[in-house]
């Protein structure tokens, strides 16, 4: 096991590497001078040299990249132009409201999903399968953007019961920020339910047709021991999967959320940027979101191996 | 009086006192709170000698202070100054400041702060250069007191001084010096009412009282006048969609609402806890053309354009369908600048004269190459004129190439003559015909048409009002023979308030918070 | 069983499946009102009404009007048009790009390890984040919603040839074509693809969903094609702000997206379902 676990983490290095060269060809993509677009036309002669210096880009491009990749390894991910402080230092100050709403509409995704899906697959073919299921397809399909529109129309400005958009950090006032966190986080995570629901009633089924389940039947076990003791824990591993590819859809569908619901999260920031054309900003989110994805991922997969001894020994 | 009588009676004695007090108590001015304002977004820069860019402009309006300021009529009233005089021949202007005037870091204000803070914003800002042009020697005479000496008799000084927009504000010394022209200052110390607390970008800036702001003594008037800051804190919150902003002050998480779609009028007007404002006038929009290079520089071109317009559906259909939400007008200052605007008959504006269009296309040799006409949705109002005026331009026979980009990209774009031919701008007051920035040739879009400059010039030197008066209609008559610009109409603004605020002057072209308390 | 009679059976097998057959009817009927979106609208998508802002739906506009009176129901229709292009092409582009690179990582040991890395890397990047960064190096429009879709996509499906590729590599009718000298490329061709078709089928249906769904979220956020375009994204966005005095301008367009959605999910749930790799024919 020890074994699969390195051979895991080796495996990220490279991932990583080609991780941190797309985000630096990124900045090389915009046709013309990036430095002139990004301090505009009032800039200084001084400014720009100064500026061009410290992107780097007066230096051959193999050059420029290895710089990249010291800089990264140390932590330094260049300086913002609009907000005028370092990348890192502005992406922490955005991360927690972009953290709390991914995790709250995960937990919304899984606390709606999974148990829909058990309740599917536990009678299959019956009203409550296929209400569920109809439910979970149009879940998958409805925009979640829409949905937010529709939500904040609905709640908070026809009934009045939630606030229409922005935040309240969880360590200064949790109750502000539970109620500001309600809608972005059921809109986020309602379509993702649909998709666990609809996996995990799929790994179910076929766990429930496994030869093991008749067994524990016939023995004499009731069906909800059944259901839960020993199906659910062999299913939980493709739930597993889906729960960490969903982490990577919620990171980028926490955009439009953030956008709508006005949260000063990651997601606003590289908007801004964009706009902006700070694109020492658009690299530092990209990194972080890329590398973010990348290590969920790796925890998905030692989960799996905590969940599944089997898998270890491939 | 019987027993149940006066029982009634002094009953009612006691309802009417309550009421009365508590109207009264209403009225009364209390400290406290923190006022939450929505904004269109981040200001580029919190220094007003930096930029034009109205949220600069309202925000440093809080945190600064000029030499004078507007009153209620648009004149100029001291401020920081105590009083001047003029010299007989009218070329040295001798301002008195006043004193114990302290800054945000306990500094007092002196003379050699203004000379200071005015010589940075006499490099960068429009009126700053503008007035300075003609200035010989500016320089402090005492602790308290600072001249200058013109090159040439002026009209504009004072109101120079007292423009609200790209502001002649007093820094400290130190800090003047320190930060070129060119670059926007990171330290920020004023004399205003309320001092910078925090600013975390694209989350909130907070200010706050500041408890040693020297007032006036006079009532509030206009912009200027005595300023008390009731509200602890005043919280700018940047929230760039326009429909979370008016949801947010339907629900109370906002007190304040600026920059809102006209559509949400009758919405809003439906809540009880919510009074909208309806702001006079809020820009007037206008097409600027290229004339340093490309296919603007043809005058028949330009005019081709004015004359195919109809101004009236395109007004209409920005101000969300509602006539009394906008005004036609062809006077280059608008109703409320009293002092400069003109009735004049017979100018070609709002024609639509589609065959006068079409002749004039012909005449100007054009033959349908595609004209490249900037905007952006981030002003949701020059999206929309910008689109209605293709629709009615194509329709007479012209090629647009509309491109749609952001406020910042316009913003730098427009600088560039090889990179457009018309952008879409809206113009706010401007309270001198001097002021003017589109009858300029620094100005983006370059008007360097002889008989407007010399017009200009003579504008900044003849003193006398009534001659004044007479050249600016001689030169409105120019604008629309020469049509360096097209003017469109008035646009009127939304504004929201919760009931909860009190004390706000509605009559102001831009929010001010100072005088505004919380009735919570 | 011949070849020929176990594509008919497949073919049977498709027809009896209800979410294929559902699936495929919505996408055609998309389909059809992008073909013939002229015909089917009653009025020109992108002319300007002021008169009639903000209509709601009546016989002479269906679907009602929006902010500059242009009729709801022709941008909807034409949306389609925008909708269906960048989906149909990002599902192409991916395919064949996936089919190269999957090719080669499933055949030559040599170059598996890095393109693997190379599509591990490029797929941890969010969709949106990455086309929106792309966007703002190389600027708004169709061309760079396509290029950007695709660059993000295309991993997954060089994935899906791999494994299919690594899957039937070893069987034993391919080693033996191997001992009679017939060319590497050759096999892939007669051999591998043919089985990679289902699959890529049912990777393209999601493929497609997916760009449709981001094509409208670009467009919602601005950064798509111009806004003037009648596209689903930019309805819906033009909509957000009078969604109280005006909703059908926002719903529209949005069910519109759920519908093409549906069809799409369906017809790749359905597909999945009949090509349940067990009963593959070799």
């Amino acid at each position: 096991m020890t074994a699969y676990l390195v051979r895991r983490v080796a495996a990220l290095v490279p991932v990583l590497v080609v991780v941190v060269t797309v985000a630096f060809l990124l900045i090389h993509l915009i046709p013309g001078d990036p430095v002139s677009v990004m301090l505009g036309p009032d800039a200084t002669p001084a400014q720009i040299h100064a500026a061009r210096q410290a992107l780097g880009l007066d230096r051959p491009l193999w050059e420029q990249l290895l710089k990249f990749y010291t800089r990264i390894l140390r932590g330094d991910l260049g300086q913002s132009y609009f907000l005028d402080r370092p990348v890192t230092q502005a992406l922490l100050e955005r991360a927690e409201p972009t953290l709390v709403l991914t995790f709250s509409a995960l937990l919304v995704a899984v606390v709606i999903g999974v148990p829909s899906g058990i309740v599917a697959a536990a009678q299959p073919g019956s009203l409550w399968d296929r209400a569920l299921m109809l439910a979970a397809l149009l879940g998958v399909c409805v925009p979640g953007f829409w949905l937010s529109l529709n939500f904040i129309y609905l709640f908070a400005v026809r009934l009045g019961w939630l606030p229409a958009a922005g935040y309240a950090s969880i360590l200064v006032d949790p109750l502000a920020a539970l109620r500001y966190m309600v809608l972005p986080a059921v809109s986020l995570g309602f379509s993702q339910s649909a998709l666990i629901a609809r996996i995990s009633r799929s790994c179910m089924l076929e766990v429930l047709a496994q030869d093991y389940i008749r067994t524990a039947r016939a023995k004499g076990l009731s069906p909800a021991a059944v259901t839960w003791m020993h199906a659910f824990r062999n299913a939980l591993v493709p739930v597993v999967t889906v729960i960490g590819i969903t982490m990577a859809i919620l990171i980028g569908g926490a955009v439009v959320t953030e956008i709508v619901f006005n949260i000063p999260g990651l997601g606003r920031l590289i908007i801004s940027a964009v706009l902006r054309r700070d694109y020492p900003v658009v690299q530092g989110v990209i990194l972080v979101t890329a590398t973010a994805y990348v290590l969920i991922n790796l925890v998905v997969d030692m989960l799996y191996v905590l969940i599944d001894p089997r898998i270890g020994y491939e | 009086m019987s027993p149940g009588r006066f029982r009634r009676s002094s009953v009612a004695f006691v309802a009417l006192l309550a009421f009365v007090s508590s109207a009264a108590l209403a009225q009364t001015p209390r400290r406290g709170g923190v006022l939450r304002v929505g904004n269109l977004g981040e200001p580029p820069a919190l220094d007003a000698h930096w930029t034009t860019a109205s949220i600069t402009e309202t925000l440093t309006n809080h945190l600064y202070e000029g030499l004078y300021s507007l009153d209620a009529s648009n004149r100029p009233i001291p401020m920081l100054a105590e009083s001047h005089t003029v010299s007989r021949d009218g070329l040295t202007y001798t301002f008195k400041l006043r004193q114990s005037v302290k800054f945000h870091n306990g500094k007092e204000m002196t003379s050699e702060d203004v000379v200071a803070s005015l010589a940075r914003w006499s490099k960068q800002s429009i009126y700053g250069k503008a007035l300075f042009a003609q200035v010989a020697d500016w320089r402090a005479v005492d602790r308290y007191t600072v001249e200058m000496r013109l090159k040439e008799k002026s009209a504009i000084v004072l109101i120079s001084l007292a423009v609200p927009n790209n502001f002649g504000a007093i820094y400290p010394k130190e800090i003047a010096e320190k930060f070129p022209p060119e670059v926007k200052v990171t330290e920020y110390v004023g004399t205003g009412p309320f001092k910078l607390a925090e600013w975390k970008p694209d989350q909130y800036i907070r200010m706050v009282r500041f408890d040693e702001y020297k007032s006036r003594a006079e009532k509030p008037n206009g912009y200027g006048g005595g300023k008390t800051a009731w509200v602890d804190e005043i919280r700018w919150i940047p929230v760039p969609e326009v429909a979370t902003r008016v949801a947010q002050v339907e629900t109370g998480e906002l007190e304040f609402a600026d920059d809102l779609n006209l559509d949400a009028y009758d919405r809003l007007q439906t809540n009880p806890n919510v009074r909208t404002i309806v702001s006079k006038p809020y820009y007037w929009l206008v097409a600027v053309f290229n004339k340093k290079d490309g296919l603007m520089t043809n005058a028949k071109l330009r005019q081709a354009w004015q004359a195919a317009i109809d101004i009236e559906p395109i007004m209409k259909n920005v101000a969300g369908g509602r006539a009394e939400f906008y005004r036609m007008d062809s006077s280059l200052a608008p109703v409320e600048i009293a002092a400069w605007h003109t009735k004049l008959a017979g100018l070609p504006w709002n024609e639509h004269n589609r065959d006068k269009a079409r002749r004039l296309l012909k005449e100007a040799g054009y033959r349908g190459e595609p004209i490249r006409f900037m905007t952006t949705q981030e002003y949701k109002w020059m999206y929309d004129f910008a689109l209605l005026t293709k629709q009615q331009l194509e329709d007479v026979g012209f090629t647009i190439d509309l491109q749609v980009v952001d406020w910042a990209t316009l913003v730098k774009r427009r600088n560039n003559p090889k990179e457009y031919d018309v952008f879409t701008t809206g113009m706010g007051a401007f309270y001198d015909p001097t002021h003017h920035i589109y009858l300029t040739a620094s100005w983006p879009g370059w008007t360097t048409d002889e008989d407007i400059l010399r017009l200009q010039a003579e504008l900044a030197r003849e003193t006398d009002p009534r001659k004044r008066m007479a050249l600016w209609e001689a030169q409105t008559r120019q604008f629309y023979e020469k049509v360096p610009v097209i003017r469109y109409g008035d646009l009127f603004g939304l504004r929201a308030m919760r009931t909860v605020v009190k004390g706000f002057n509605e009559r102001t072209e831009r929010i001010r918070f100072y005088n505004v308390w919380l009735d919570k | 069983m011949s070849e020929a009679a176990a594509r008919a059976r497949w073919l049977r097998r498709l027809r009896r499946n209800r979410n294929v057959v559902t699936g495929a009817l919505i996408v055609v009927l998309v389909a059809l009102a992008a073909l013939f979106a002229e015909a089917i609208s009653t009025h020109d998508p992108r002319r300007l009404n002021p008169a009639n802002r903000l209509r709601p739906p009546t016989l002479e506009h269906y679907l009602g009007t929006d902010e500059f009176g242009r009729d709801v129901w022709s941008l909807v229709v034409h949306g389609s048009q925008v909708s269906l292009l960048v989906g149909a092409t990002t599902m192409v582009l991916t395919s064949l790009g996936g089919i190269a690179i999957g090719l080669c990582a499933g055949y030559s040991r040599r170059l598996d390890l890095p393109l693997m890395r190379v599509m591990d890397g490029l797929m941890a990047f969010p969709a949106i984040l990455l086309a929106i960064a792309l966007m703002a190096a190389r600027g708004p429009g169709v061309g760079n919603v396509i290029f950007a879709l695709s660059v993000v996509y295309t991993p997954r499906t060089a994935m899906l040839i791999r494994s299919t590729v690594l899957g039937i590599r070893e069987l034993d009718y391919v080693l033996a074509a191997r001992a009679l000298g017939r060319r590497d490329l050759a096999i892939a061709l007669r051999h591998i693809l043919p089985n990679c078709v289902g699959p890529l089928l049912v990777q393209g249906s999601f493929i497609f969903a997916y760009a449709i769904l981001a094509e409208a979220i670009l467009g919602f956020l601005g950064v798509g094609v111009p806004p003037y375009v009648p596209s689903w994204g930019n309805v819906i966005a033009s909509g957000k702000n009078v969604i109280r005095e005006a909703f059908w301008v926002s719903l529209f367009p949005g069910l519109a997206l759920t519908l093409s959605g549906l069809g799409l999910n369906l017809l790749g749930d359905g597909l999945r379902d009949t090509l349940d790799p067990r009963l593959r024919v070799p």
